[in-house]
Parts: C-alpha cells; sequence; structure tokens
C-alpha cells in the first residue's frame, strides 16, 4: 500500500508552509545534496527570522544569508569547502545579524538523535577537552558530565527541536515514500528522524509500485514524509551522486560576484531569485535539468 | 594558484612534494584513514603511501568512499569525484560514526586556522568569540575526531605566527589538550604523532606534549623555525636532521599516478 493521498506539493507551496520564525533543518553536507531547490523559494518568498540547523552546509546558508532570512545558524561547519568561506553567512555573522550556533558535527547528530529518540540526552565523547561544550552549558544544551560508574567523562546532548526537516532525494511517489540512490551517504536521515514535519524534494516523481517491487531500497517510508516536490537536478549548484556532480562554475561566479555589492545583487537576481520557476533558474544557468533516464549529465 | 610552492633546494621536487611524501611515509600498512574538507596533502599522502610501502592501508575518500582510487583529484576533497573505485559508500551516521568512535579508523588528519604546541586547532574566530574578527567556518568534525581517532596528524602551508600560536582564540578540535596527561584523563585515545609544515617536521616531546623540532626541510634554520612560531620550539638532543629526501620512484608516482593535475597546490 502506498497511501491514497498525494502529498505532492510546489516548491512555493512547500516554501509557504515554513513560518517565519521556523527552525529548518537542511540535508546535504556541504558540497553535496543540498535541498537547493527548496531554499531558492524560501529566498523568494522573503521568509524571516528562520533558525537554520545544518550539520555540513555552505551554499544553501549563504544565499539565506545573502536574503536575509537567517537569524540563527546551528551548525558544525559552514564553507564553501575548496572554493573558500561563505562570504555572506561570515560578514552577517561578524555583523551580528546571524547568530553562529556551533557545534561539532557529532555533538549535533547526537542532539538530533535524542530528539527523535525522544531520549533526555544522547552521550558521545565528541568536543570532551575543546571549547565547544562550553558554549552551550548556559542554555543547558550540552552538559559535561561523569559517568558515575566507569568514571568516564561524556558530553550529554539533550534534544535538538526541529519544526521541517528538508532534504533532497532521487525518487519518490507522490505518497511520500522516497529513496536515495544508490544509497542514503550523507546525515540526513538525522535530521528527518528529529523533525515534526519532512518535506522531500526529488529528482524524479516514481509510480508506487516501484518502491514495493525494490522495498530493500526505499530511504524513507511515507509515514515519515509529509510533502513531496519535483526538483529536477534540485541540489544544483551542490551534487546529486551519481547522477551528477557539483557545477565548479556556479561557486567560481558566485564568490567573483561578491566582490562588490552592485555585482553581487545582480548575479543574485539574474541567476538565482529572478527566475520564476526552477527551470527558468537551470536555464539561467546553463543547465539542462535530468532525464528520466537518471542517466549522467555533465557538469 | 600564483607561482606555486617552490623547489626545495637539493631535492629534485617541490615543496608540496616533500610535504605529501612525509606524510605517506608517517604512514603505516595498518593505517585507517579517511578525509575532511580541505585535505589535499593528506589526500595525496594516502594515496601514495598505498602505492609503495603500505599496500593495505585502507583510506575513506571523503570519510564515505572506502577503498577509493580515483584517476586525479578534483577541486573538493568532500566531493563524489573522489569516490572512483570504491569498494563501499560508507553511510555517514550509522557507518563512518561508528567506525570513528570505535578507532575502526585510526587515522586522522587536519589544520586550523591557528594550531598551538600541543596540536589543538581553531577553526572556529579569529577574535573574541562572540565578536569575532573573522568568523571562520567551524570545527566541523574535528572536534569530534581529535577526540576519537588514536593517531592524530597536522599539516599546514602557512607556517607563521599567525597560525602557530601558544593561545588559540577558540579550541575547535581537540590534540594534546593542555598537555601532559590530559588527553589521557579524558579516557581519549593516542593523540597527535607529527605536524608537518612549509618549514619543517614536528613530533611531540613525550611528556609535555609539546611541538618539538623532529626535521627542518632543506634551507630552512632552527632560528626560522622559531621566528615563525609563536611558542617556544622545543629541541631534540642534537643535531636536527634534515627532513627526509623524496626518492624519484616516490615522486613519479606522485606526480603521474596520485596527483596527476596537481590539485595539491590548491593548499598553496
Amino acid at each position: 500500500m502506498t497511501g491514497l493521498v498525494s502529498k505532492q506539493i510546489s516548491l512555493a507551496e512547500a516554501a509557504a508552509s515554513v513560518p517565519d520564525g521556523a527552525t529548518v533543518a537542511l540535508g546535504g553536507l556541504s558540497m553535496n545534496s543540498a535541498p537547493m531547490a527548496f531554499v531558492r523559494e524560501l529566498v523568494r518568498a522573503d521568509k524571516r527570522d528562520l533558525t537554520l540547523v545544518t550539520i555540513v552546509a555552505g551554499m544553501c546558508v549563504d544565499w539565506l544569508a545573502a536574503a536575509g532570512c537567517a537569524s540563527r545558524v546551528v551548525a558544525g561547519l559552514v564553507s564553501l569547502e575548496g572554493f573558500g568561506l561563505a562570504p555572506h553567512f561570515r560578514h552577517a555573522a561578524q555583523s551580528g545579524k546571524v547568530k553562529m550556533e556551533e557545534y561539532s558535527e557529532h555533538l549535533l547528530i547526537c542532539r538530533l538523535q535524542a530528539q527523535a529518540r525522544r531520549l533526555p540526552f544522547m552521550p558521545t565523547v565528541a568536543g570532551l577537552g575543546t571549547d565547544v561544550p562550553a558554549l552551550h552549558t548556559a542554555s543547558g544544551a550540552l552538559r559535561v558530565e561523569t559517568d558515575a560508574v566507569t568514571g568516564r567523562p561524556y558530553v550529554a546532548c539533550t534534544p535538538l527541536a526541529v519544526d521541517v526537516a528538508v532534504v533532497h532525494t532521487h525518487e519518490a511517489d507522490v505518497a511520500g515514500n522516497a529513496r536515495v540512490n544508490p544509497k542514503l551517504i550523507w546525515m540526513d536521515s538525522e535530521i528527518v528522524n528529529a523533525a515534526d514535519r519532512t518535506i522531500v524534494t526529488t529528482e524524479r516523481i516514481a509510480e508506487g509500485a516501484s518502491f514495493s517491487a525494490e522495498p530493500h531500497r526505499t530511504t524513507y517510508p511515507r509515514f515519515m514524509v509529509d510533502a513531496v516536490c519535483e526538483a529536477p537536478r534540485g541540489a544544483f549548484p551542490t551534487s546529486c551522486f551519481p547522477d551528477y556532480g557539483h557545477h565548479s562554475g556556479f561557486f567560481e561566479d558566485y564568490l567573483a560576484a561578491c566582490g562588490s555589492p552592485a555585482d553581487f545583487a545582480d548575479f543574485f537576481e539574474r541567476r538565482v531569485v529572478g527566475p520564476a520557476t526552477w527551470a527558468d533558474f537551470l536555464a539561467a544557468n546553463g543547465v539542462q535539468p535530468a532525464g528520466g533516464d537518471g542517466g549522467e549529465i555533465s557538469s | 594558484m600564483s607561482t606555486g610552492p617552490p623547489a626545495v633546494t637539493g631535492y629534485d621536487c617541490t615543496l608540496d612534494e616533500l610535504m605529501v611524501v612525509t606524510f605517506s611515509r608517517a604512514m603505516s600498512n595498518d593505517t585507517r584513514a579517511f578525509n575532511g574538507a580541505v585535505s589535499f596533502i593528506p589526500v595525496c599522502g594516502y594515496g601514495l603511501a598505498r602505492r609503495t610501502h603500505a599496500p593495505d592501508l585502507v583510506w575513506a575518500a571523503s570519510s564515505i568512499a572506502v577503498d577509493a582510487d580515483p584517476e586525479t583529484i578534483g577541486s573538493s576533497t568532500l566531493s563524489d569525484e573522489l569516490w572512483g573505485g570504491a569498494t563501499m559508500l560508507a553511510n555517514s551516521p550509522f557507518d563512518f560514526w561508528t567506525y570513528a568512535q570505535g578507532a575502526r579508523y585510526n587515522t586522522f588528519a587536519f589544520r586550523g586556522a591557528q594550531m598551538d604546541a600541543c596540536g589543538n586547532v581553531n577553526n572556529s574566530v579569529i577574535g573574541p568569540y562572540e565578536s569575532p574578527k573573522v568568523r571562520l567556518p567551524g570545527g566541523g568534525g574535528m572536534a569530534d575526531l581529535g577526540c576519537m581517532i588514536p593517531r592524530i596528524y597536522l599539516w599546514s602551508t602557512t607556517h607563521n605566527p599567525r597560525t602557530f600560536v601558544e593561545r588559540l582564540d577558540f579550541r575547535s578540535g581537540m590534540g594534546w589538550g593542555d598537555g601532559g596527561d590530559h588527553r589521557a584523563s579524558l579516557g581519549m585515545p593516542g593523540g597527535p604523532r607529527l605536524c608537518i609544515t612549509n618549514l619543517c617536521v614536528f613530533d611531540f616531546e613525550p611528556a609535555s606534549k609539546r611541538m618539538r623540532l623532529a626535521s627542518l626541510h632543506p634551507g630552512v634554520s632552527v632560528d626560522d623555525v622559531q621566528a615563525a612560531s609563536g611558542f617556544d620550539v622545543l629541541l631534540p638532543a642534537g643535531e636536527v636532521p634534515a627532513t627526509a629526501r623524496p626518492s624519484a620512484e616516490e615522486l613519479r608516482i606522485l606526480r603521474t599516478e596520485v596527483d596527476p593535475t596537481g590539485a595539491r597546490l590548491r593548499e598553496f
């Protein structure tokens, strides 16, 4: 059974379902599999005061920082990796427009796991001896404790509530079954499991029967997914392995435009925000949407 | 990428090559490694070690692709560009973090915008935490993996007093902590072994766990290293040796097989 009610909505409808002030967790890792088509709609909808939860992120956070959509970023790392620092995130964090709530990857994963499993905390040795746990002692989010039996120290990571998780996938049916193909690689399941609501963006809408034909390949079952948006090449300019790699040209053009506010405003309008649809966006960036065969797309 | 790293006097190679070969030689046949962001020197080092003295070395490209053997190294060390030839794509939460916490992976290399004498690193902020002069990317996995992995290697292509400081503005990643037995007292395995820089190689003095000069690259003096370091550099007993010369075979393999497109130059 794949469910009778269609959960397929447009990217714009998905963005509209996120209220200002919400805590939004974005999937992917660095240059890989970020739900960029959805993030673009958040920017176009002019969201305000969002808290972003991203374990390791880059371009998605920089777009939202550039557009003034985010007031808080809960993350382990934000950069454009080999291309450099994420300039709008960096300036917003330095000027105080965005509050960076810094964790390490595993401390954040443990907070999400505690939330997902409804536990008072998850223990880890991650962050011991560093300055990271002390950033979160006052809020009570992290506690450095010693196990009474073994005497071993650990960090108790308390639950992190997430309003909505957004992850990119290769295929989904309209009931919400979704798969990452060949398999889930990044930490997206942690945000999905923690979130009250999950929006899946997907390269291709697939028949429900394709999930029952290969149930061992399903990544998220329909009861974990609240909305499905079709977005071919929806992770652009990040990658969606193995369909396409990250688009180096976009990263280079983006950073080049960051040299002056006027250049950036022009670039952001022409190449990111302005195009009316996702297809128009891809055209504005000189790339084709993925075909139905999931074949290799050169960047 | 400007003019690229300088030639190493008398060694028929450039600085990037000397650093990669030195890193490679520090690896062994039981090395089980993975890599993080912007880690071109270690990635080249794993590939070279596996093709020379350490055929059984395990390397998970981007911490994901076990036994990957890419034809070239691209613009990112966290990219699927590196995954060619892999025998397994490991899932991050279930596979990777379990292997890391259990020290099934035993080797990790990281660098920071600031590094201190005990091998701790800062990749979070320069200046006061709440009003930083520079907001850096954040520690990412280094705060985790520094606590979990027994064999830690550090490297830097910017050996100067801004990078090598007595006191970090923020400790994002754990090396030997406060030194002495601090790390062991927290129940952490092993610790940093070497720090390979563009000037020299440091090891860590066993009692204090502070950086100690292990070898000097050709043309670099002890005074040069001290002047480039914001902390007192410990010296070994006797003469400081020169960093060992790469063999012609190592250089050939690095240049033609491991990194034919020179991705390692992205770190310079």
